[in-house]
């Protein structure tokens, strides 16, 4: 029963994810650490989570034919885009700290003019997910 | 270590301080004329060397403040006369020799060298630790001052500057405070910053490093990432349990965040000319028009859980509006699954439950506690009353024992009755047993009841066999049952005057000609008491509303065979399920029957036909051939605005209805009134039917 439901959990957590990403409008979504950073888990267009010149360079490298770099380099951007989310999330929860001491984030909605990023946070992770917004 | 080295260098300078005011003492004693000479001051703190002890607690109050120059003399000799008051005889001889030896070099001394006090605390140390083993009641009285460990450099400081004052100038001395420990710290401040500088360095190199290897671009901003994770810790992240609800939790959020994106908050209707899209009236599944209008809002139904299972139970949260739960029968293709499935949707996320609960029987029935919003009550095939609370995982905390004491039937019908602090589980199985338990106990019943067959012609079976109850508003004493044999029986809860629990003996409810599959009593929040009205549908093809007596009325009802028949019938085309009483507005009841419709009848309108009637959207992959049949409707109980119906297919259909049918605006006591006025009118023909008759 208990390996049964562990591997449930795993089907469930894949399929949660999954259900996510195959909602309209959500391009991908990212689980990072929320102490270290460390990226956990990601699905979806990873693409869409890369800063714009990362991704220009990831594509040009992938033009190259050289798969190594291109992996590498959506990696690295992949990276960048963790680090960047993680200290907005980090600055935002500091925001809310020092305006009361007792309050907790709970929830960040970015809206830019091509997309929205909905951020989680919580003690231990935290859950990213990038899609679009109807136009506005 | 480095502490005590620093007790260790006060001291000394305390031991050498003292020592060089002692020699002072014995300098101004022996030459006051010099002190006068040599300043001011000296000449100030010999004046008043009667007040001597005043002047003593005045400068231990003040230490750290003190203007040392004018107090030196004052606290070197007095320190002197007070200490060594005893044995000032000793002392004194004995310092004497000490002092007029090192106060003979320090005259000389003074003027020279200002500058270097550090240098003379250090000299002091050598002398200290060298010389004063002799005088040892002198380091006594020392000791004992050093086990203020804080206060000791801070005297320290003071004395040590009026051993200087008397030959400095002022200035000097001022400056002398500030200069002195400062120097100290800085040396020690210095060193940290060294320290940190170093590992600032070794980190910027390491970056450095970092940057021209690109390993780590984004060391730079901060120390981020830390590391990658390596597999195994992946791993052990993902199947952690804190992991796994979190991901439930965050992906929960999120899919609310999107679905409640009906309207867009950014929209800015000046800078595009796009069309803003009415919503048009008649767009989306509808039925009805005008104020009553029905607009299918959601369909519930999940991939997994939902296939091929039955709804056999509707019930909306008391608490959030928004959430409903549906109680499900098994899926007979999936062996592995739960039998019994219970869901608690969210009208805010569409494609998921927000809770899913399981049994290991099919469930018939499902009810959300009103006295405590985390807890839902089911009944299942197998007999069992469970339990179920949204805090705990989907497994039911509690169940009722499946031999023994309790059902060994199915149990289709259960009711929470009793007020906030005293509320009682009433379920009831198609064996007649009706059973009251504690929230608390499930072992076995509180209250055990077995409903007879009351009629006096000799039935094949004794047994009543119940398939629903529905208890009043205001009496959780008294309720109803359906029965298979068509009939509506009275029961009690607790023997009374001239009827004993059970079913009551002289009344039944006789219309229906086939089992009957629903009793509702009037919700009655209202001006007019309308409690005693009761809906009943059967699968006769037919509704009928009844006037109920009220229970300690019955005995009033004299020859009679006691059978009392319905107010008023409405026959339908089909097999009726279900049908319930909107919760706000009195004249307005809702039905749903084997052909897959949905009925809203408003019976102050019109008795023969439903004002408006919709059927469910089809499923696209679902059975078009029998599919359609609802079992079960509910209305959400604050705003009755909602209600939800669900059946064969197993998908959960949340309808809205205008302001004719639900709502709370635009209720009026007129409506009351009216309905009160058409009930006494029908039961009147009724009366003058049964005498034609």
């Amino acid at each position: 029963m208990a390996d049964k439901s562990a591997a449930n959990g795993q089907e469930a957590l894949e399929e949660k994810l999954d259900r996510l990403s195959r909602k309209p409008g959500v391009k991908a979504s990212i689980v990072l650490d929320r102490t270290t950073g460390s990226i956990i888990k990601t699905s979806g267009d990873l693409s869409a989570l890369q800063n714009a010149k990362s991704r220009t360079e990831s594509a040009t490298a992938s033009f190259s034919n050289e798969a190594n770099v291109a992996e590498e380099s959506q990696s690295r951007g992949l990276e960048e885009f963790a680090a960047l989310i993680w200290n907005y999330v980090n600055s935002s929860g500091q925001l809310v700290q020092e305006l009361d001491g007792e309050d907790e984030l709970k929830l960040l909605r970015l809206r830019t003019k091509k997309q929205e990023i909905v951020i989680v946070p919580d003690s231990k992770y935290l859950l990213t997910v990038v899609h679009d917004t109807p136009p506005a | 270590m480095e502490q005590r080295r620093e007790e260790i260098r006060a001291k000394a300078a305390r031991l050498a301080e003292l020592k060089r005011a002692r020699a002072l003492r014995g300098s101004s004693e022996s030459r006051p004329s010099i002190g006068g000479d040599l300043s001011d001051i000296r000449v100030g703190g010999a004046s008043r060397a009667d007040e001597r002890r005043k002047i003593d607690s005045f400068i231990d109050s003040l230490l750290g403040e003190s203007r040392p120059g004018s107090t030196a003399p004052g606290t070197a000799s007095p320190g002197g006369f007070q200490r060594g008051s005893r044995p000032n005889s000793i002392l004194s001889a004995g310092e004497l020799s000490n002092e007029t030896s090192e106060s003979v070099p320090q005259p000389p001394a003074t003027p020279s060298a200002p500058v270097p006090p550090p240098n003379l605390t250090t000299a002091a140390l050598t002398t200290v630790f060298e010389c004063p083993p002799s005088p040892v009641k002198e380091v006594f009285s020392y000791s004992k001052g050093v086990q203020t460990t804080e206060a000791w450099t801070e005297p320290a400081r003071p004395r040590a500057q009026s051993t200087i004052s008397d030959v400095d100038d002022i200035s000097a001395t001022v400056l002398s405070p500030s200069k002195r420990p400062s120097r100290r710290e800085r040396d020690r401040e210095e060193e940290l910053r060294q320290k940190i500088r170093e590992e600032l360095e070794e980190e910027l190199k390491a970056a450095k490093e970092y940057i021209a290897d690109g390993v780590v671009p984004a060391a730079t901003s901060t120390n981020y990432p830390s590391r990658d994770l390596t597999n195994e810790e992946l791993e052990a992240v993902i199947h952690s349990d804190d992991f796994v609800d979190f991901l439930d939790r965050s992906t929960k959020v999120i899919e609310r965040a999107f679905n409640q994106e009906t309207y867009d908050i950014l929209t800015d209707y000046a800078l595009q000319g796009q069309e803003v899209e009415d919503e048009d009236e008649e767009t989306g599944n509808t039925g009805g028009r005008g104020k009553h209008r029905v607009k299918e809002v959601v369909q519930f139904f999940d991939d997994r859980w939902s296939k091929k299972r039955m709804i056999s139970g509707i019930d909306f949260s008391p608490k959030f509006g928004e959430l409903l739960l549906a109680s499900y029968t098994k899926n007979p293709t999936a062996p592995h699954e739960p039998d019994g499935l219970v869901q608690v949707w969210n009208a805010h996320m569409h494609e998921r439950p927000e809770y899913v609960f399981t049994a290991q029987s099919d469930i018939l029935t499902a009810k959300f506690s009103p006295y405590h919003p985390n807890l839902i009550v089911g009944g299942s095939y197998s007999g069992q009353v469970l339990l179920w609370d949204t805090r705990a995982k989907a497994a039911p905390v509690q169940k009722t024992p499946l031999t023994g004491y309790g059902h060994a039937h199915p149990i289709y019908s259960v009711d929470i009755v009793g007020t906030q602090n005293a509320n009682n589980i009433i379920s009831c199985s198609t064996d007649g047993v009706v059973c009251g338990w504690s929230m608390d106990v499930f072992a076995q019943p509180q209250e055990l009841l077995e409903l007879k067959n009351p009629s006096q012609a000799k039935v094949a079976v004794e047994d009543v066999s119940p398939t629903c109850l529905s208890f009043p508003q205001t009496d959780p004493t008294f309720f109803l049952v359906g029965s298979e044999e068509g009939k509506i029986f009275p029961c009690h809860r607790y023997d009374r005057a001239g009827a004993k629990a059970g079913v009551d003996k002289k009344i039944s409810y006789k219309g229906h000609t086939a089992p009957v599959m629903s009793v509702d009593f009037h919700p009655a929040k209202g001006p007019v008491d309308l409690g005693d009205l009761v809906i009943s549908s059967s699968l006769d093809w037919s509704v009928k509303l009844w006037k109920v007596r009220a229970p300690a009325a019955t005995s009033t009802i004299g020859a009679g065979d006691g059978n009392i028949k319905p107010l008023m019938d409405f026959v339908r085309e089909d097999v009726v399920y279900d049908a319930r009483w909107s919760p706000v507005k009195p004249s307005v009841f809702a039905l749903v029957d084997g052909a897959g419709w949905l009925e809203l009848w408003d019976i102050a309108v019109e008795t023969e036909e439903p004002v408006s009637k919709i059927s469910p959207s089809a499923r696209q992959d679902g059975r078009t051939m029998l599919s359609k049949s609802l079992n079960k409707v509910a209305w959400e109980p604050n705003e009755g605005k909602r209600l939800a119906t669900g059946g064969i297919d197993g998908s959960l259909t949340l309808f809205e209805v205008a302001s004719g049918l639900g709502g709370k605006e635009g209720l009026k006591n007129e409506d009351w009134t009216n309905m009160k006025k058409l009930v006494n009118r029908v039961d009147a023909v009724g009366v003058n039917g049964a005498v034609v008759v």
